[in-house]
This record gives structure tokens, sequence and C-alpha cells, in this order.
């Protein structure tokens, strides 16, 4: 008895639920002119498949023409045109509430309310959650956005709903994390290992001369990141401060802890060293609060990269002068001049620079934009963000 | 009126009232159709309805058992570990042993069950209660998941594996099908055999079922395992839809799986509950999501709402039982 009335329930919800949705089909204009376009088709079939024919062709040449040869990242398919027109931009980063991701949202607020016609939100999950994150996504791509930007939690499982989103025409540009090329337009790159390492090396020469023992504190061993890094550093010492010397580079395993004993290590066995690199946002914090326990502050240079959070204490008793990073604020905001410029035309496949706002010409390599030199949080400016 | 007619009644009240409970969830559910579909045009449309179902697929396969439990008086916290400990598993041996890729998938399987298994032995035989057995292996499942994949993922998996979590059979997607006959097989299993009706016994009263000659010890075994199993089901699914294993993947999935079983009115104190219940506290669940986002509610403020909901509807439920 009670089981059949249930059916009887759920029988008519279903019914329900298909008839209602029946409805709103054609309420899309889409489909009704689809369908118009199938019975076209079916009326004049040689003649609609000649015109396709020569519509494609036209199209590969168009498509042949724009983009070069080379190009790896994603295009768009049947991408309506865009340019001057008002633009509906959704942004996913890994996730929200925390202040990293809520600078970049600052910074693309910004640029939307300058561009204007703009209409942004930033929506994630509250962890940082693959999963979540698609099916951020996936929503916003039914919601028929025209732009959506990512920061990904993982470069392959986002791959499939970014080719998705292109698919249907939305213009995708990531920042901060990259998915894999083809899913993509365009990455907004944060700092080149390249710039960074120079923005260290400067930071520390400025510190303590071009003629010094230095060392260095990395995450483990075989970071691939840090170890970019500290290549570049070399190639850049060799080629512009030869007397500047590495005595040694000590591992720290994402471990502050670690890393304060490996700075210690690195006093006790080093008199002569004049300034240590913490190449983690760990190791920074863990060698400048050894420099200051062994009460070498201002005889030890204290250099590195980390969050302006985790180095506020250091830089504002002077223990460490500066922390080398990129602003998530300019990050932010030259990913959604990036969008605007892609929806106008004005940012190709093949180009090598784009105009963006108050950070004026922003290179591009490849499909990647580069966001400039790294930024210098330094005592007087280090109150202003808070991530 | 004597006390075994009294019993009867109560009995029969309560029976009445949880098939208007699903009545209601019924209700609410069309309400919040109509009410969202007003809101948004993308809702109410037979790509986002089907698309939702990729998306939940994965939540409504480990509610199926988690009914099951609940309804016995269990709970089975670890699902979203075993999910992650499966899918590492896939990963592991299809990557770094080298098994081809239907055997890894059977390993997945295998794993789930084995995961299952442990629960089942603990919790039954063992006679830790469930609460404490499962939250145990929550965490030692979630730390076998990180040690066996050194928390890197496992990606490249050959096209033809992604059918199962992106693929389509006719209109519908893969997994959905699957959902479809596994929901009816629980249903039936539940309300047409006399498992089903061991399980209920069990939830209302476990000594009077052990009395009555009910082998439970062995039915609690076939429901925990049963809830690791489709954990690795889940697993295969979830791995072919993100493309990637991940030793983080489906944490805190557990708590979405309950609470979609809670709001279909399964007791919490077991004795009572239904698949059909399950199904529409998912479909609630997961259209209100779903909607809420289309028409531009932020993502925490849309938990808050299924929060809400969540409460109203255990209060309806409770105002319906005491009259």
């Amino acid at each position: 008895m009670r089981k059949s009335h249930a059916s009887i329930v759920l029988a008519l919800t279903t019914a329900a639920t298909i008839v209602l949705s029946a409805c709103a089909v054609p309420q899309g204009v889409a489909p009704t002119v689809q369908a118009a376009a199938t019975q076209v088709a079916e009326a004049a079939p040689t003649v609609e498949a000649a015109a396709k024919e020569v519509a494609t062709k036209v199209e590969e040449a168009k498509a042949a023409m724009e983009v070069p040869a080379d190009w790896k990242a994603g295009i768009p398919k049947n991408a309506p045109d865009r340019a001057g027109k008002n633009l509906v931009i959704r942004d996913v980063p890994k996730l929200i509430g925390i202040g990293y991701f809520a600078a970049t949202t600052k910074g693309m607020e910004e640029a939307a309310k300058e561009l204007g016609n703009i209409d942004f939100k930033t929506d994630a999950p509250t962890e940082a959650k693959i999963e979540k994150q698609i099916e951020f996504l996936d929503n916003f791509i039914t919601q028929g956005v025209d732009v959506l930007l990512y920061a990904s939690n993982d470069p392959v499982a986002i791959a499939p709903v970014l080719k998705k989103a292109l698919d249907q025409g939305i213009l995708v540009i990531g920042y901060d994390a990259d998915a894999e090329e083809d899913a993509r337009q365009f990455f907004v790159n944060q700092a080149t290992f390249e710039a960074f390492a120079q923005a260290l090396i400067e930071d520390m020469v400025a510190q303590v001369g071009p003629e010094a023992d230095i060392a260095i504190v990395t995450s483990s061993l075989t970071a691939p990141n840090q170890n970019r890094w500290i290549e570049e550093m070399k190639k850049y010492i060799a080629e512009k401060y030869p007397k500047l010397n590495i005595v040694t580079i000590l591992p720290s395993e994402e471990d502050q802890q670690l890393a304060f004993k490996a700075a210690q290590d690195i006093m006790k066995t080093y008199p002569n060293v004049k300034g240590i690199i913490g190449l983690s946002s760990v190791a920074f914090p863990g060698v400048t609060d050894a420099i200051k326990q062994a009460g070498n502050c201002g005889k030890i240079a204290s250099v590195g990269a980390s969050t302006p959070n985790q180095m506020r204490p250091f830089v504002e008793e002077g223990c460490a002068k500066d922390v080398v990073l990129w602003n998530p604020v300019d990050l932010g905001y030259a990913a959604l001049y990036a969008a605007r410029a892609l929806a106008d035309g004005k940012l190709k496949p093949g180009d090598t620079e784009f105009e963006a706002g108050r950070l004026g010409k922003l290179k591009v390599r490849g499909s990647e934009i580069l966001l400039g030199d790294p930024f210098v949080f330094t005592k007087d400016n280090i109150g202003n963000f808070d991530f | 009126m004597t006390e075994t007619q009294t019993t009867q009644t109560k009995r029969e009240l309560r029976f009445g009232v949880l098939r208007s409970q699903e009545g209601i969830l019924a209700i609410l559910l069309i309400l919040i159709v109509i009410g969202l579909s007003l809101l948004s045009d993308r809702f109410l449309t037979v790509n986002n309805l089907l698309n939702q179902t990729r998306l939940f697929t994965e939540t409504a396969l480990l509610a199926l058992p988690m009914t099951f439990i609940i309804i016995s008086g269990g709970i089975d916290l670890s699902a979203g570990s075993m999910l992650a400990w499966s899918a590492v598993m896939l990963g592991f041996s299809w990557q770094l042993l080298g098994l081809p890729l239907p055997l890894a998938v059977i390993v997945c399987l295998l794993t789930g069950l084995v995961a299952g298994l442990i629960n089942g032995i603990l919790i039954a035989y063992v006679r830790v209660p469930p609460l404490i057995a499962t939250l145990a292996t929550l965490a030692i499942y979630r730390g076998f998941s990180f040690g066996i994949s050194q928390a890197r993922s496992v990606r490249g998996f050959p096209d033809d594996f992604y059918f199962w979590g992106q693929g389509q059979i006719g209109p519908f997607p893969t997994q959905f099908i699957i959902l479809v006959i596994l929901i009816i097989i629980a249903h039936v299993m539940l309300s047409r055999t006399g498992f089903g009706r061991w399980v209920y016994a069990i939830g209302n009263n476990e000594l009077a079922a052990r009395f009555s000659g009910i082998p439970i010890e062995r039915v609690k075994l076939v429901l925990y395992a049963a809830s690791g199993l489709m954990a690795g089901l889940a697993a295969f699914i979830f791995t072919s839809r993100v493309t990637t294993t991940r030793a983080d993947a489906a944490t805190g999935l557990e708590l979405d799986v309950i609470a979609a079983v809670v709001l279909g009115g399964t007791s919490i104190f077991g004795g009572s509950g239904s698949i059909i219940g399950t199904v529409l506290g998912l479909l609630i669940i997961t259209l209100l999501r779903n909607g809420l986002l289309l028409t531009g509610v932020k993502g925490d403020a849309t938990v808050m709402v299924i929060g809400i909901v969540l409460i109203l509807a255990v209060l309806i439920n409770n105002v319906l039982r005491r009259r």
C-alpha cells in the first residue's frame, strides 16, 4: 500500500519534470533556429551541402590565416562576435575565502569597473577541491557566460570541463595555476622563472654587494620550481655577478623547522656567509627566524620568496628587508583585461603584446601572458596586503 | 484496547506518516523545480538536468547502501575515504604496477570491497560501534590513499576509459544508466525481500531481531561490504569523469551522502526509511544547488540554503510523527 503510493508520487514527479522541461526547450531561440535550418537542409540537400562545404573551407582558410601553425592552445568553436559587447565573465579560482584569491578578485573587479559593460563575479568552492571546482565551471557553462577565468586545482582534471566550454564558444583564460595548454586559450603567468630568479639576486646584491658568499635554503632537492629558480639564478650570477659565490644549497622539505635548522648550520659552517636565500614560502620565514635568533639581524641578509602574511613581522622589524613575490591584485587585473581584449579581437594567437590598462603593455609569449617583473613587498606596502 | 492493539495502531500510524512524508518530499521537489525554473530559464532544460546526473552519481551510488545502513541503526563515515583509496589503487595498479586497465578497475572494485569488509568485521564481529569504527577507518583509508599515491596524481588514461564518466548511452550519461539500474535493485531489495525486512527489524529492535533468528552479524557484514563495493564503483566512475586519481578525492563526500539519506526521511535512529525517499532527497539537494548557482546565488549561500532545507524537512518529519 505504502510502496504503491510512493511509486505513484515518484512517477508523477518524473512526469511533471519531463513535461515542464519539454516546455522549457523551445523557449531557447537557438534550437528553433536550428530546427528551421534542418528543414531547409532537408528541402535542398545538395545546395545546402555545397554551401556548407564552401563555408567550411572559408572557415578553414580564415583559421589558417589567424592562427599560427604551431599554436597548441585551445580555440573556442563558433564563438560569436563579442567585440565591444556586454560581457558576462565568471572567475573560478581554486577556492574562495582566502586572502590570495580575494586579492585576485579585487584586481578583476577593479578592471571590470574601469572597462564598464562587464558583468563580473567570482564564485568557487570554499575548499581547494578539483571535483567541486568542476561543478562550478559546469554550472557557469550551463548559465551561458561569455568568458571563464580559472586558477586550476589540477591541470589535467580541469581540462575536460574547460574543453567543453571552448566547444560551446566560451572564451577561456587561466591565471595563477594553469591547465593543459589545449584546454584554454591564454594563461596569465604571474612570474617567469627567469625574472623571478633575477629579482632575487638583484635583491641580494642590493644588500650584500656584488662580491660575497651566499647560501640557499630550498624546499626539497627535487622540487621542480625551486630547481628552475636555482638554475636561472646561477645563470644570472655567472653573467652579471661572477664574484657572488653560492657556498651551499640545503633542503628544507617544505618544513619551517628544517629551514630554521638549515640556516643555523649554514651560519656555523660558513662564518663568512653574508646572505641566505629562502626559496619557499616556509623556508624564507624559517631562515629569517634563525638569523634573528642568532642575533645576526642586519649582519646577514635574508632574501626570499614568501607571502606577506608569513613575513610581515620580520619585514616590519627589519630582519628581512623585503619579500619578492608577485602582486595578486595585478594578476587578477591583467586576467580580466586579457578577457576583454580577447573578446574584442585585440588579443589573438600570434600576438606578442597587449594593452592591459594601468599595467601598460604586457608581453605575450606563445599562449602565455607575462605579468612582468616580480613585485617587492617592503615595510611601506606590506600592510596593504592580506594573503 | 489491549497492548498489542495499541502497538498495532501506532505501527499503522507511523507507516501512514511515512507514506505522506515521501509525498511531502515530492511536493517540496516540485515546488523547488517550479521556483527555480521561474528564476532561471537555463535550469529546466533537458541538457542541464541530464548533466546534473553526471555530477551526483557518485553521491547517489554511496547513498544507496547508506540508506540500508542507517535503517539498520548504523552509519558509515568512511565512504569518501573508501572512494579515494579505491581510486588511488586504480591509478596505482594501472600506472605503477602496469596492470591492464580492466584489471586495474577490478582492483579498484576489490579495494572498495575489502575496505567495506574491514568495516563490517569491526562492527559486526569485533562490535565496535559503527560511528567509532568508521570514524577510525575514515582516517586510516585516507592515510592509505596518501601513502600509496605519495600524494601524486595519476593521469593520462586512454580515451575509451572516459566512456564511463563522460560518455553517453543514447541521450543519457553512462553513469546515469548504471545508477538507475542500481536504484531499482536497491529499492526491490529493501522493500520486497526478506533481507530488506531483516534490515528494518535490526534497526527497530536489534535484540528482538536476534531472538527472532535473524543472522544480525552476517546482515551487517553484507551491508558494510556493499557500501565498500559501491565506493569502489563510484571511484571508478569518478576517475573516469575527472580523468585523474587523487588522494584527496571525495573528502567530506560522506556528509553529502548522509544529508541526502536523512533528508529523504530515513530515521538516523534506524528502523525506517526508503530508497525512494533517498532518491528524492538527492534530487532536492542536487537541483537546489544547481538551480541556485544558475540563478546567481553564491556557492557559500547555497550551502546555507541546503542546510535550512535539511532542518525544515526533519522538523516536518518530527511534527508528522508526533501527530
